[in-house]
């Protein structure tokens, strides 16, 4: 490594933003559009941070980009920031934060100084890991490298994988493993309760993965590469209950157990720092802007607290006008409307269930006093008789959504998705959605395609006598054909008869989401939520 | 392990298929995936041995920051193979402790 002199060639930026993630990107794009000069560093070869990986349709509500898939909107930030003039550096990687805002940056294997009127430290987050008996064997892997590998680089992490950790990184790649094509033998975490989103449970659940909550790795087996894996139950107090031992075959372990705050930038720098449990770990301390106890230094995204990439993108404009007041070229009036608009779209993303001062609370009813199914929460599928008690099951003459949304989450397309008002959420985008039974649903589908949490069927039991047709979202590979006879598998992911494909639509609007209509004996229309097809059973 | 069609991602774009070296094979991968891709399509998974356990170890974050997957690439060692291009004749091998095995 070569060291320039500091001085001789020090460029300088009225703001430097420290990684280009979703929370770097919108304060790039932010202060820039507000006639800041910005530059961002990244040290991957890549900007995106990791939106690039994250192929699902995103919660939230328009606002938030709802619906949007991670990687179309980590296009559309790139988009923005370079017709803004927003200078990305990319293979930099930033080691340094001193004094008057100096910065120093890896790039090339040579150290070169940089010098900010304001920094934005947009860093993100970093995998935490568990250590078991062969933890370190090739094969144990983290989530993100899972999502990486398959969703980047298109190769599969594994054959049959594992999954430790039911929050939402680890049901939302082992969806994406499915997707991909590989075998998820089991979801396992330690914890009594899955943790993230129940519609992103009962994606998997049906699709026929089992879920072992309370249950940790005693094993990775093998002796050059991970060959299976032994878990067992554990008590209150973490330890192997003796006799509950069970073994996967298994070429694959990955672990989504938490992410932690990438602070040690702020730290270097001399920001005042938290440990803060409800926000991963150590935080600076910042006030509503993101702005630290060192004037001029900003933070936005998961450094401050771990949430996700919605929130993170609106953290980011929020530095990033802050950025542009703290440096004069805004007018307090402009940074405090700008912000008061941005706070309460945060404010509405940080509600419901899974909210920051809910984490950890065991709730037992929604916000709207609903029975929450401890079902869902054990074995990540809400029964027969679940189903029915919420807002948005009701039955009904002719085709109709169902939508087996049980818990206060933030998010509403699916309202907006209804051109003819049969679901409603209201302001409150926590809400469980509610189908009025006196609007006429069309059958258009739009509903079930914008559902991210894929969570709505239409069903329609006045097609041919003696049959229920339900049409279902479907994200896998090959797409069935109309006439095709499968399995029809139920909430549980069990086999319950055999179902026909009726209809395969696809649709720009749908985004990759095919709706497969398929008919099931009238008795079965309750039961069955997922179509396997026969070939795959066959192999 | 290749994913050819993905139903989110479409047919996966690739550059050009090269051959490389690994420990005196010849591998095919392609040119400016990372050098982990193309060793993990080939079913390679142990990229190196710990020098005090022996202890093999491969990919683990993918993403340049844990170091498990260094190897010894074009002679040099504790090259991150998961962020490190693979280009056309690249000789990759095993590494042991921070060398490679000499035969």
């Amino acid at each position: 490594m070569t060291f320039e002199r500091a001085g001789a060639v020090m460029k300088r930026y009225d703001v430097i933003v420290v990684g280009a993630g979703p929370a770097g990107l919108t304060a790039s794009i932010e202060a820039a559009k507000n006639g800041l000069k910005v530059v961002v560093f990244d040290e991957n070869a890549k900007p995106g941070g990791q939106l690039f990986k994250q192929i699902h349709k995103f919660f939230g509500s328009k606002e938030h980009k709802a619906k949007m898939r991670g990687f179309k909107i980590g296009d559309e930030l790139l988009k923005t920031a370079s017709e803004v003039g927003v200078e990305v550096v990319l293979n930099a990687t930033v080691i340094g934060i001193f004094p008057d805002k100096e910065v120093t940056v890896n790039i090339e294997d040579q150290l070169i100084h940089y010098k900010g009127d304001a920094i934005i430290v947009a860093t993100g987050a970093t995998e935490n890991m568990v250590t078991f008996e062969g933890w370190t064997l090739p094969g144990v892997i983290g989530a993100g490298a899972a999502q990486t590998m398959m969703n980047l680089h298109s190769v599969k992490p594994g054959n049959k994988v594992l999954m430790l950790g039911s929050g939402n990184v680890g049901l939302v790649v082992s969806y994406q493993l499915l997707q991909a094509g590989c075998e998820v033998v089991a979801v396992i975490d330690a914890a009594p309760r899955i943790g993230g989103y129940g519609v992103h449970a009962s994606k998997v659940t049906r699709c026929g993965v089992p879920f072992y909550l309370s249950h940790t790795i005693i094993k990775a087996e093998g002796d050059t590469r991970v060959t299976g894996v032994t878990v067992g139950e554990v008590d209150g107090n973490w330890q192997i209950i003796e006799g509950t031992q069970k073994y996967f075959e298994a070429d694959t372990i990955c672990l989504a157990v938490g992410l932690s705050p990438m602070s040690q930038l702020l730290k270097m720098a001399g920001c005042t720092m938290e440990q803060d449990p409800k926000k991963g770990g150590l935080v600076p301390v910042c006030n509503q802007y993101g702005e630290t106890s060192i004037s001029g230094i900003f933070v936005a995204g998961d450094v401050s607290g771990i949430e996700e990439a919605s929130s993170a993108m609106i953290e980011g404009k929020i530095s990033g006008i802050a950025a542009a007041y703290s440096l004069g070229y805004i007018d307090e009036e402009s940074l405090v409307t700008k912000a008061k608009v941005l706070e309460a779209s945060l404010r509405s993303l940080r509600q419901g269930m899974f909210a920051p001062e809910n984490r950890g609370k065991i709730l037992d009813k929604t916000e709207e006093g609903y029975d929450i199914s401890m079902n869902l929460l054990k074995r990540g599928y809400l029964t027969e008789e679940e189903v029915e008690s919420y807002p948005g099951v009701k039955s009904k003459k002719g085709i109709h959504p169902v939508i087996e949304c049980s818990q206060n989450i933030p998010c509403n397309p699916c309202q907006d998705a209804c051109s003819k008002k049969c679901i409603l959420i209201g302001e409150k985008i926590t809400s469980l959605p509610v189908v009025d039974k006196e609007a006429t649903c069309t059958g258009c589908g739009m509903c079930v395609a914008a559902c991210s949490g894929q969570s709505i069927f239409l069903v329609d039991e006045s097609q041919e006598e003696g049959y229920t047709y339900i049409t279902i979202p479907y994200e896998f590979l090959p797409l069935p054909k109309k006439g095709d006879i499968g399995l029809a598998l139920n909430r549980s992911g069990s086999e319950v008869g055999q179902a026909e494909v009726v209809k395969v639509k696809t649709a720009k609007a749908y985004d990759h989401t095919h709706l497969l209509t398929i008919k099931v004996p009238t008795e079965l229309g309750l039961k069955v939520r997922f179509f396997k097809q026969l070939q795959e059973v066959l192999v | 392990m290749r994913i050819i069609e993905h139903p989110i991602l479409g047919e996966s774009i690739k550059g050009k298929l090269i051959k490389f070296e690994f420990d005196g094979k010849i591998v095919e991968g392609y040119e400016g995936e990372p050098i982990s891709a193309a060793l993990k399509a080939a079913g390679i998974m142990v990229h190196r041995h710990t020098a005090k356990q022996d202890s093999p170890r491969g990919i683990f974050c993918a993403i340049g920051r844990c170091s498990d997957c260094v190897m010894v690439v074009d002679g040099k060692p504790n090259i991150r193979t998961c962020v490190t291009p693979l280009t056309e004749g690249m000789k990759v091998q095993t590494q042991y402790g921070v060398v490679a095995k000499t035969v």
